[in-house]
């Protein structure tokens, strides 16, 4: 019996240990080997991926996304809808964006942890970009309620919308106080790398200027819907340059350049990655920016594009309808009567269009009209071989630059030294003190992007040209800016929208019979937080192009249009 | 200290002990069979002992028993088991009866521990090796195919690819659903998801590792499909258990060795449905009408995906690849079509699988081991596949109570190349099938560019000729026969498993066993793709190598008795699991700069800039505790008591520990009432079980990931899944109950399960609205059930000496139904495709289809209520064909998973003749075929074609009446299925169109209504599309719904013949040594019939793609997407010496 009761309690205090031993061991089997903890990380790790993940997305969309085309900058020969046709009928996901701002707030929250100023700064910049894009593209949208669903409760797993102008509003305050933590000399911080700032190489002093030339930006955004909001803080910081620095030259510029090693970290489209080159070869020049560059003599237009490959002349030389002689296409007259073509003409195009008639194109740099055919525009401008996505030997391809993975002309811009003098020429237009007159910032904005181009050296006589010297109005600006702005259609269309510059024709074949205006609210987010979209939807008016959409169309307006 | 302990315990056990002393006797006799021949290998044990002998190789026998009294049982595969008491007699003589459905079977059940079918209050289904093996299967799940109730096994692709076994349905919503295999008491690493992506589009699925099992050392497969069979396997059970015993030296006499050699030959005979009528083209442009290049000829655009370019055969000249003559010039050549290409391109596959194995037993040793190997040459050029396996399975019985078995199997499977499955990328059949069969597909059979060998593949190319007479080549398009060759996936898999055992007999009523199972695999994977591939042109190499091992660690004390009527067995055992596995990865990065020096697949022949790289690794342990109770009285109730607790490291510490029971009850009614003598068994059953379950590791907290450098610079990245530290354990309940009858000794049997399960406090991936920062969260709630019915019938219609037919059909059905989520999250997402998916609703059953929905008017007051409504360009008002899918409101537009399936087996033997088929129908379900939809949006097949409405001899208002007076058919079709009238051509219904300046008749409209709502909601009719005047025309070719998955969505209905075959049991040749011998021919998975009528196998609607429920590939169910390969007819021989 005795035995019996030792080795019960033997088998128990074993028991006991071997449970607790066991119980310890199974926690430790479960410690994550492959990654690093979120609560301890460098800050200076989380840097380059907020900076390319911004860029990239930016460029991307503003080079070879739908809004290239509204903008007439270029047009698809297939796969192209969306850019050729605005047919913007559905939804677009922000999810890329709030991704990135995930990683924005994780950053600043270490570095503030870290007392880790410059990166503080840093993150707080590309945090105010991403939601103004997010303001700029959809309108009302999650901005304090966003980004807490780690903290549980159902307000933070279904953040509510903020409108539009509390968002500019409060980006403009984010920006502020990017400003006075970025305003200290570079070595007053702690734990700058140098090399994981993609941009600025570590330079808080640039970092503070691009602060400040966004807020310009995004005041000047509101410029008609609070203009004066907008001038008092225009004013603000061009009458305190030491309080408010912003860019002063083309070396202050929120550019990258890409890496170029595989397709991830390369220039969008280009072939050096893409064998069949047909992400490249679809994108072709619009006839709308080729116009304006032609009447310009635009020195940018041979930088950017490529002239035909072989011209098409009306000719009554050759006996023959249809034939190419030392690499020109003659079409004699009465052949283009008897098969209904005439030549394209930038004010009768549409009517001629409608009229069931097809354009031809004789210029040496010729781009398709915006939605102006019911195909996918391969077969435009008499194409001989036409393939869905193909190149035309009759219409406009890039520039062979944009071939390649980099180089240095391919750089995602964020915002320009030449926006700065366009939107300043912009405020000063407007009567507002900008630290200069309108004429002086347009022409320093000029010159900063032919230099910009590598064409600096044509200003002068680009300059002198009657359509291109400045004549007092807006829409001068807005179209050399429009010009500028090349691989920034992003911003080119929020100008449109503010100022209805450039003029932009309506093609005939497109979705509706006007340009869209914004992006309609992502499916998921329509889904997943119903309740709050359903209520933010209330604030959009709809416009004649909405048509059965419903209020959440592109075509609706939202607050800073209405 | 621990030797103390263990001196101590065993000897407790010891004193336990009571010796007794009988006197021996020896009895002594024959055994045969019901068809009179003398069986060897006939087990005789003397009841309640462990005492054994074997008969001889001419059926004698000879053993000692304890008593006069004592009785002897014998059992022998295929025989009803005997107990004859020996009454004193000293010669038994005994002839075994067959059985054919055996009321006294003994199946293996949870833990390995054999039990009488009958006293099971559950259902489980057996199979035995010999019908795995009939036919032979590269992996040895689709042997089960339509054999088992409630089973359903599909497979992801061609041969060689992962094979999925679902048991009633699937209840996870984010795991693979795959049942728990234990072979021999070695759990065994299978999963569904083996598909790795190296080079960019070149998904390679490279099967799962359950194949590594040979069929040909199959004994039996019990597979326990509810919880309450599988309840003590516990949290990897919830998808059911296969537990599959291999053969062993245990019932040879003496030396035996057995040889088989199965050679299969597949031949393809069905191939999807393309037309051949149009060549590549956006529009069907004549010699007259035509793009005007000012060269006389129109140029082929091979790399445009459309194919509604000129008619072929009809004398039509045109410039097509490759463009020139010998001489180098550009000639035009006549445009005529190749209808055989998909023929052409296919091999003859071959399967050899050649073996044998070697047995031997003595009193003190048996002993079995085999060899196998399988090589198999695939019906895509250069594709293959091969295994070899050494299993030896020996038991040793050290002293007559103490017995060590070890069982060690040795698998070496690999392929030169595995063919990717993947889309628009390395897939050779998806090249195949997108090449226009103007080009002669022979004429791509020299791959490479003549002295541009190993740099540049010779694919068609679109010639962009210019009127001038110059030209470039431009859209080149992948070579088929390159992508087979030069893109090679391969692999190799080393694995071992086995264990180790010690069984001591303490008493015969108690019995101690304690075991260690190691299972262990490496697998390399190695991709060489040469230059020029088009989506990573640069070339490709990379390395993927993995290492997973399992080791378990278990005893068992069991204890049997029988007290008078009572008979009592009590086991109670612990397990200690431990997984660990590693990956690491080198590759070339995606769409980068290749390899150095183009063809040397090394390493070090990428430049630093290039590399792609990354390892990770995962643990994990459960320590379980487990107890059962089985009491039985009078051979007529059964009562099974099970309990078991786990303690799971994959679950925070105060979750950790998780206690889940089951209870099951079996009444042999025909044992407590005398029902006479027709019926042999009637049973009524029914179980209750819960089993819990834990997670994959490291689901509590997220680690940053690295993701690719910029440049030098690391980018480190949050996840975007919130996980949730206080995970809670799955719990899953479940009851079922059944019935089973034999009739007219065992020539009539029919059994039935009904039963419902709910799946609790799943663990599973929630979507987040984007703003929340996060796209999705790990949450522990919900509510999932199923329910099914499961059904056998079977019989002997006629048996008798020399003839028997056996017939059985097995019949299951399950529904399973989200019942809860969480607060504020009402739908869950198994993954999205065009504008549709796999969306459920809570309420709904798991496997919806949801797709876009037309815009239509919506005004009941309107006379063109429900009509399409239509833009001034004759788009469908949302254009693109697309009005949003919102996931919330989803158009239910099919499910998944089937009504019901029916498998039908049947025998006939003819002395020594036999004829065996087994069939499997599947009634309901859909599936998405991105094949189709891709294909028919470029207008590649017939199908197309002849959708779209011809309507001929009416003029504009006389066609508008004729559509207005039919509008059920054309303006209010059911569903969203749209309606396009015209054609490619006039004779396909086709209007005069212009375009670009040419005149066609390749004019199409959609009949709807333009208009807009006024502000009282009521519809306004602007103008009616009906083909009148003012109707706005479009192309063919533009008129293809791309954004409506509906358009592409088939019925899943198919009658497959899984497999035939022909036996002959060759005449005896005992004088050189051959025991028997037998030779067969058979066929296997014949597509009969299928309810799409596409030629795909709906049972291959998998595509593996990152999907919504967890990060990386998998498979996404009830889609496919150019997972599509031929038919076939395959033929084998097989054949069987026994010496």
């Amino acid at each position: 019996m005795k035995l019996m009761k030792a080795l019960f309690k033997i088998f128990v205090v074993l028991s006991v240990v071997i449970f607790t031993s066991c119980n310890e061991q199974l926690t430790e089997l479960n410690v994550n080997p492959n990654g690093v903890d979120p609560a301890i990380v460098n800050p200076n790790l989380m840097v380059p991926t907020i900076i390319t993940s911004t860029m990239k997305s930016y460029v991307d969309f503003s080079y070879q996304g739908d809004v290239a085309g509204v903008m007439n900058y270029v047009q698809k020969s297939g796969w192209g809808s969306g850019l050729n046709k605005y047919d913007w009928n559905s939804e677009r996901d922000w999810s890329g964006n709030y991704g990135i701002l995930r990683n924005a707030k994780h950053l600043y929250e270490r570095a503030d942890e870290e007392g880790m100023e410059f990166q503080k700064g840093l993150a707080t910049v590309i945090r105010a970009f991403n939601f103004a894009y997010i303001a700029d593209s959809w309108g009302d949208a999650p901005y304090t309620a966003a980004l807490n669903a780690p903290n549980g409760e159902q307000e933070d797993l279904f953040p509510k919308f903020d409108t539009q102008e509390a968002i500019y509003k409060g980006i403009i305050e984010e920006l502020k106080e990017a400003n006075t933590i970025l305003s200290k000399p570079f070595g007053a911080y702690t734990g700058i790398n140098q090399g994981a700032d993609i941009l600025y190489n570590g330079s808080p002093e640039k970092w503070r200027k691009l602060a400040n030339t966004l807020m310009l930006r995004y005041y000047l955004r509101l410029s008609v819907k609070l203009p004066a909001y907008a001038k008092a803080g225009i004013e603000e910081i061009m009458s305190n340059a030491n309080q408010f620095p912003i860019f002063t030259s083309n070396a202050d510029d929120a550019t990258m350049d890409f890496i170029g090693s595989s397709d991830s970290d390369a220039w969008p489209a280009n072939t050096t990655f893409d064998a069949s080159q047909s992400n490249f070869t679809r994108l072709q020049l619009c006839a709308g920016f080729r116009d304006v560059l032609v009447d310009y003599k635009d020195p940018r237009l041979d930088v950017w594009f490529n002239p035909v490959k072989t011209q098409i002349q009306v000719s009554t030389d050759y006996p023959e309808d249809d034939i190419v002689v030392d690499g020109v296409r003659y079409l004699r007259p009465e052949y283009m009567e008897a098969n209904n073509m005439v030549l394209y003409n930038r004010n009768t195009w549409v009517d001629d269009v409608n009229a069931g008639k097809t354009l031809v194109d004789t210029a040496v740099f010729v781009g398709l009209p915006i939605a102006s055919t019911t195909g996918d525009g391969s077969g435009w401008n008499l194409n001989p071989n036409p393939i869905q996505g193909g190149p035309n030997p009759h219409n406009s391809a890039l520039d062979d630059i944009y071939k390649n993975a980099k180089g240095p002309l391919l750089k995602a811009r964020l915002i320009s030294y030449a926006e700065t003098c366009f939107i300043l020429a912009e405020a000063a237009q407007r009567g507002w003190a900008a630290g200069g007159s309108q004429k002086d910032w347009y022409e320093k904005a000029i010159k900063a992007s032919l230099d910009n181009w590598g064409v600096g050296s044509s200003y002068s006589s680009y300059i002198t040209q009657q359509v291109v010297s400045y004549d007092g109005t807006l829409q001068q600006i807005i179209v050399q800016k429009w010009i500028a702005n090349w691989t920034v259609a992003h911003e080119s269309w929020c100008d449109w929208r503010r100022t209805g510059f450039p003029t932009l024709t309506v093609g005939p074949k497109g979705l509706r019979e006007a340009m869209p205006l914004r992006f309609e609210y992502g499916g998921t987010e329509k889904a997943r937080n119903n309740d709050n979209y359903l209520s933010a939807i209330r604030s959009l008016v709809e416009t004649p192009a909405t048509a059965t959409d419903g209020k959440d169309s592109s075509w609706s307006k939202f607050w800073l249009l209405q | 200290m621990k030797k103390r302990i263990l001196k101590t315990l065993f000897f407790g056990l010891f004193s336990l002990l009571t010796v007794t002393l009988y006197a021996q006797i020896n009895v002594s006799g024959t055994v045969k069979s019901d068809a009179g021949e003398l069986l060897p290998g006939v087990s005789i044990v003397v009841k309640g002992t462990s005492t054994g002998v074997i008969t001889d190789i001419d059926g004698n026998f000879s053993i000692s028993v304890p008593s006069a009294q004592s009785v002897l049982v014998f059992s022998f595969v295929g025989m009803q088991p005997q107990e004859i008491s020996v009454n004193g007699r000293s010669t038994v003589n005994v002839t075994m009866v067959t059985s054919t459905f055996g009321v006294d079977e003994v199946v293996v059940t949870a833990l390995g521990i054999s039990r009488e079918k009958k006293s099971l209050g559950y259902s489980v289904g057996e199979v035995e090796g010999e019908e795995l093996t009939r036919v032979a299967q590269e992996n040895v799940l689709n042997s089960l195919a339509g054999k088992v109730s409630g089973v359903q096994i599909s497979s992801t692709g061609t041969a060689g690819s992962s094979v999925s076994m679902v048991i009633r349905g699937a209840s996870s919503l984010t795991s693979d659903n795959q049942p728990l295999f234990v072979v021999d008491g070695i759990p065994m690493n299978n999963t569904l998801n083996n598909v790795t992506e190296i080079g960019r589009d070149n998904k390679a699925d490279y099967g799962n590792a359950i194949s590594d099992i040979s069929p040909e050392n199959i004994e039996s497969v019990s597979i326990l499909k509810g919880p309450s069979a599988a309840a003590l396997y516990g949290s990897r059970a919830g998808n059911g258990v296969v537990l599959i015993t291999t053969k062993s030296g245990k019932k040879s006499q003496g030396l035996g060795v057995s040889i088989t050699s199965n050679t299969v030959v597949e031949s393809p005979y069905k191939y999807i449905k393309k037309h051949t009528r149009f060549a590549n083209g956006q529009r069907p442009f004549t010699q007259e009408n035509r793009p005007n290049n000012g060269l006389g000829y129109y140029v082929v655009p091979v790399g445009d995906s459309y194919w509604v370019g000129p008619e072929m055969d009809k004398g039509m000249m045109v410039y097509q690849w490759p463009y020139f003559n010998a001489n180098g010039e550009v000639e035009a050549t006549p445009l005529v079509s190749h209808p055989d290409n998909f023929k052409d391109f296919f091999e003859t596959g071959v399967t050899s699988t050649n073996g044998f194995s070697l047995t031997n037993a003595s009193e003190k040793v048996n002993y079995r081991l085999s060899y196998d190997n399988m090589v198999n040459k695939g019906i895509i050029p250069n594709s293959d596949l091969n295994k070899n396996s050494i299993s030896l399975n020996s038991s040793f019985k050290i002293v007559d109570d103490l017995t060590f078995t070890s069982s060690f199997n040795y698998t070496s499977s690999g392929a030169d190349n595995r063919p990717s499955t993947g889309n628009r990328g390395t897939n050779p059949l998806q090249a195949l099938y997108d090449i226009n069969p103007h080009i002669d597909i022979n004429d791509l059979k020299d791959y490479w560019e003549p002295g541009q060998e190993g740099l540049q593949q010779r694919g068609p190319y679109t010639l962009d000729l210019q009127p001038d007479g110059s030209y470039e080549k431009v859209d080149m398009i992948n070579n088929p026969y390159f992508l087979a060759n030069e893109v090679n996936n391969s692999f190799k898999r080393d694995r071992v498993y086995g264990n180790a055992k010690l069984n001591w007999q303490i008493t015969p009523e108690l019995s101690l066993m304690a075991r260690y199972n190691h299972d262990q695999f490496h697998e390399k994977r190695e991709t060489k793709i040469a230059p020029s591939y088009t989506g990573d042109a640069n070339g490709v190499y990379g390395l993927v190598n993995m290492y997973r091992r399992e080791q378990n660690t278990d005893f068992l004390l069991a204890y049997n008795k029988t007290f008078n009527d009572l008979s009592v067995n009590a086991s109670a055992g612990g397990n200690y699991m431990y997984q660990y596995g590693d990956n690491n990865s080198v590759q070339t990065k995606n769409r980068g700069s290749g390899l150095i020096v183009p063809g040397i697949y090394t390493l070090s022949n990428i430049a630093p800039d290039n590399l792609q790289y990354g390892s990770g690794s995962y643990q994990k342990g459960i320590y379980s505790a487990y107890g059962l109770v089985s009491l039985g009285y009078r051979d007529a109730v059964y009562l099974d008591i099970t309990a078991r607790n786990d303690w799971s490291s994959t679950l925070p510490a105060e979750n950790r520990s998780y206690f889940y029971p089951s209870a099951s009850l079996s009444m042999l009614l025909n044992n407590m009432i005398d029902m006479g003598d027709k019926v042999s068994l009637a049973k009524i059953r029914g179980g209750w079980a819960m089993v819990g379950n834990d997670t994959d590791p490291y689901k509590l907290m997220s680690v940053m990931q690295k993701q690719e450098s910029w440049g030098n610079e690391t980018q480190m990245s949050t996840s975007g899944t919130l996980l949730l530290p206080d995970l809670k354990p799955e719990i899953q309940t479940s009851w079922e109950i059944g019935a089973d009858l034999e009739l007219f000794n065992g020539r009539l049997h029919l059994d039935g399960t009904y039963y419902q399960a709910e799946n609790e406090n799943q663990i599973l991936s929630i979507g987040l609205p984007p703003s929340s920062g996060y796209t999705g969260k790990q949450i522990n709630a919900g509510l999932i059930s199923s329910k099914g019915t499961e059904f056998s019938i079977g019989g002997s219609p006629i048996k008798n000496k020399d003839l028997e037919w056996n017939v059985n059909f097995v019949y299951s059905k399950n529904r399973t139904r989200i019942e809860e989520l969480s607060e504020g999250f009402d739908y869950i997402v198994l993954w999205t495709d065009a504008k549709g998916g796999a969306v459920t609703r809570v309420g709904d059953e798991i496997g919806q289809i949801v797709d876009a929905k037309m815009v239509r008017v919506n005004d009941p007051g309107s006379p063109y209520n429900g009509w399409p409504i239509i833009d001034d360009e004759g788009w469908d008002d949302a254009d693109g064909w697309q009005t949003v899918i919102n996931e919330g409101e989803p158009n239910v537009i099919g499910n998944f998973n089937p009504d019901f399936m029916l498998g039908m087996q049947t025998g006939l033997s003819y002395k020594k003749w036999n004829f065996n088929a087994s069939f499997d129908w599947r009634v309901g379900g859909q599936f998405v075929s991105q094949t189709f939809r891709y294909g028919e949006s470029d207008l590649h097949t017939q199908r197309w074609i002849d959708r779209t409405v011809k309507i001929n001899n009416l003029s504009g208002s006389e066609m508008a009446q004729y559509l207005k007076d039919n509008a059920d058919k054309y303006l209010l079709p059911d569903g969203d299925f749209y309606v396009v009238v015209g054609g490619p051509t006039s004779d396909a219904g086709g209007f005069q169109h212009t375009e670009d300046g040419i005149t066609l008749n390749d004019g199409v409209f959609m009949p709807g209504v333009e208009g807009y709502y006024d502000d009282n909601g009521k519809f306004v009719m602007e103008a009616e599309h009906l083909g009148d005047t003012g109707t706005p025309l479009i192309r063919y070719q533009d008129f293809y719904g791309w954004s409506y998955t509906e358009t592409a969505t088939f019925d899943a209905d198919y009658i497959k013949l899984r497999e035939i075959s022909v036996s002959y049991q060759l005449p005896s040749m005992k004088s050189i040594g051959i025991q028997n011998a037998s030779v067969s021919l058979y066929s296997r998975n014949i597509i009969l019939w299928t309810k799409a009528g596409i030629g795909i196998d709906p049972e291959t609607a998998f595509q593996s793609e990152s999907g919504a429920q967890g990060s990386g590939i998998q498979f996404k169910q009830g889609i496919e997407r150019y997972n599509v390969s031929p038919w076939t007819i395959p033929v084998g021989v097989k054949l069987n010496i026994n010496f």
